[in-house]
């Protein structure tokens, strides 16, 4: 099956006002999306996960490098016009991407005004979405300011999915959310993942739920991507140190579950706009050597799609126990908490 | 261990022997409401902070945290006002105190972290100006002296170069060094209870693990006591040594870590946890109202019953108190889990 979409040494760089000097957001990166497939793309604040999915939307030029979704290159404006609606975002903050004077029924339509869909067809598709997310027609009549977060997410979504795209891209999705409505969210995605076969890049700092929402990964710093691979096998035996890294500084509610790693990232991520010239996490990473400092480590294979950029990945994995806390951690939530737990009446 | 014993005021919640450092019985904070009489932000709040514990308050938005931190410091954001309860610092009560007295003790013996570092420094001022001038007006030293202070506590709140970071304005430092410069000025007076608001949420993961080592650090080398209120169970859980979750501001639950995490007592601690899991047949059976749920009136009985799976009828009409379960965990429920 081929890709449906492909992105291919993606550059973008920001210039800055009243400066020779640029922003580099991204770096080169090459990746695929399959049809129906969900991509987790996780990494710090500032390692250019959101110009990337702004980039795929063409929210935003690219320096260098191509988009194709189905083939067609959506750097070429005409064809970007012809996929209108097959790719379509959810943000982070959906209280502060809706308008807040337009009533949610006009929210939600509006993608479908845009297309030039015929009146009758948008009522019926606003009512069918609305259904798939689970809320009743009496929020179409409502203002953005009368919903919680939760529902306002599920607006979101319910307007991102009423163009029936082909790709998702959620950017952050749940991260201004209370757990429980989180949870709401995470379930009510991957219900609708089902359902529908939407492909979708999950943009998100929190590896717990991109693990489990993600078919495959890609790990991103400072613009590059450094590893990815299938999610099962990146969050069991990561082979990049800043993966490892990554995943042992996540702290999950149960104080005995902490990833065994004896790596630790000292200091903060380097500046984007003056990057070093070897690998970037050189200056943090305790496993470098000299060479590490003079040039990009070059991508390589696992297998399995597994690509890891590298010099010292076979020393890594060997140094790094491998144990995958998430699992674990699942399995003992399983134990502790379905005890007493009241039977459906 | 499974008995349920009758309260008392001495084993309420720490179970150290020392003299807690803050105190807290009976706090109730209120905001006036437009029609009606005011609405109890905190209706009735208990708690006990030892010297050297940190303390974790979990929550989820607007079940009061950042009310009671605020108001721990006689500081409840207008027009709210504390209308009853006792505040207890090293046994002298704070309601008794005016604003003189307590401008004393707000950043030289208790102090607060908040959470957007941003906000909380002045733009227009060089780091270490900030820092040194909480040691000039607290302890009364010269220049020279809160300048070397200033420069040791930079070196402990591991800021490289300090000597040319003294100088830096708040703008030219990323999230993660600003962060920790508000964490030097909270701590350069060595206060004895610190107040951390959702101190990490804005820092990255592997940033946050070095900041919450670094407070931890500190705040145990100085035998301070620590208020630490995160939205994140997951912080608490590998950071406190006890752990309170707050709903609509009542503590529902407090409890040693270990038993917070390996036996949760409360319906609603036992609901968080499982969001925490992608597990969706504990979520679903945890947040499924029971039937009598149905009837809670807002206001009337337990907080929690119109959400709560074991809600039955004496929920509905009866406030539940707090219960001591022995070994340090307290709980607001008439029906526990069983375990």
């Amino acid at each position: 099956m081929s890709a449906l979409l492909e992105v291919n040494q993606l550059v973008k760089h920001f210039p800055i006002a009243g400066s020779r000097q640029v922003v580099q957001a991204v770096n080169g990166i090459s990746f695929e999306i399959k049809a129906g497939e969900t991509l987790g793309l996780v990494g710090e604040s500032g390692s250019g996960k959101t110009t990337v999915g702004r980039s795929i939307l063409g929210l935003n030029d690219i320096t260098e490098g191509s988009i194709r979704l189905e083939g067609r290159h959506l750097t070429d404006p005409a064809e970007r016009r012809r996929s209108l609606g097959q790719i379509q975002i959810v943000f982070q903050e959906s209280a502060e991407a809706l308008d807040p004077r337009m009533k949610i029924g006009a929210s939600i339509e509006e993608p479908l005004t845009a297309l030039g869909v015929a009146v009758a067809e948008r009522r019926d598709r606003v009512r069918e979405v609305l259904d798939r997310v689970g809320l009743s027609e009496r929020v179409l009549g409502q203002l953005p300011s009368e919903l919680s977060g939760g529902q306002l997410q599920r607006i979101g979504i319910a307007r991102a999915i009423v163009t029936r795209p082909k790709l998702l891209v959620l950017d952050e999705p749940t991260s201004a959310l209370d757990p429980t409505a989180r949870a709401e969210i995470i379930e009510l995605l991957m219900r609708l993942q089902e359902e529908l076969q939407t492909a979708c890049l999950f943009i998100s700092h929190d590896l717990s739920t991109v693990r489990h929402v993600s078919h495959r990964v890609a790990v991103m710093y400072l613009g590059m991507i450094v590893e990815q691979g299938k999610a099962s096998e990146v969050f069991a035996r990561p082979r990049h140190p800043y993966s490892v890294g990554l995943l042992s500084s996540v702290l999950l509610p149960n104080p005995h579950i902490r990833r065994a790693s004896s790596l630790s990232l000292a200091g903060e991520i380097p500046s984007p706009i003056n990057l070093p010239k070897g690998c970037f996490l050189a200056s943090r990473c305790p496993f470098v050597e000299e060479a590490c400092r003079h040039g990009i480590p070059e991508g390589q294979s696992l297998g399995d799609g597994h690509v890891v950029h590298c010099r010292r990945h076979e020393y890594v994995a060997e140094t790094e126990r491998i144990s995958d806390a998430f699992d674990a951690f699942e399995r003992e939530s399983e134990r502790i908490l379905s005890v007493g737990m009241p039977e459906a009446a | 261990m499974h008995g349920i014993v009758p309260m008392s005021a001495a084993t309420v919640t720490s179970p150290a022997e020392k003299t807690p450092t803050l105190s807290v019985r009976g706090l109730r904070v209120e905001f006036p409401a437009f029609a009606g009489p005011p609405l109890a932000a905190i209706p009735d709040l208990d708690l006990d902070i030892a010297p050297g514990e940190i303390v974790g308050l979990a929550g989820e938005a607007g079940a009061g945290k950042t009310v009671l931190a605020r108001s721990l410091f006689r500081l409840v954001p207008e027009p709210g006002r504390i209308a009853g309860g006792a505040i207890r610092f090293d046994g002298e009560d704070l309601i008794g105190f005016d604003e003189r007295s307590l401008q004393k003790l707000r950043g030289r013996s208790m102090t607060l972290i908040a959470a957007n570092p941003r906000g909380e420094l002045n733009p227009l001022r060089t780091v270490g100006d900030q820092i040194s001038t909480m040691a000039r007006v607290h302890l009364g030293v010269d220049r020279r002296v809160a300048r070397q202070m200033t420069l040791d506590m930079l070196r402990a709140v591991q800021i490289p170069d300090p000597e040319r970071r003294y100088d830096a304005y708040p703008h030219e430092l990323s999230g993660g060094m600003a962060q920790r410069i508000v964490i030097a000025v909270a701590l350069i007076c060595s206060p004895r209870f610190v107040v951390a608001d959702d101190a990490t949420s804005g820092l990255d993961v592997t940033v946050q693990a070095q900041v919450l080592d670094l407070l931890r650090k500190l705040t145990l080398e100085r035998g301070s006591s620590l208020l630490f209120i995160t939205r994140d169970v997951g912080i608490a859980a590998h950071f406190c040594d006890r752990v309170a979750v707050m709903y609509r501001g009542e503590i529902m639950e407090v409890a040693p870590r270990e038993t917070f995490f390996f036996q949760p007592r409360h319906p609603y601690t036992v609901m968080l946890l499982a969001a925490f899991s992608h597990n969706q047949r504990l979520r679903a059976g945890w947040s499924r109202p029971s039937k009598a749920a149905a009837e809670a009136v807002p206001g009337v009985g337990c907080s929690y019953a119109s959400r709560c799976p074991k809600a039955a009828a004496r929920c509905l009409v009866e406030r539940p108190a707090a219960t001591n379960l022995g070994g340090g965990q307290v709980i607001r429920c008439h029906y526990p889990v069983e375990r």
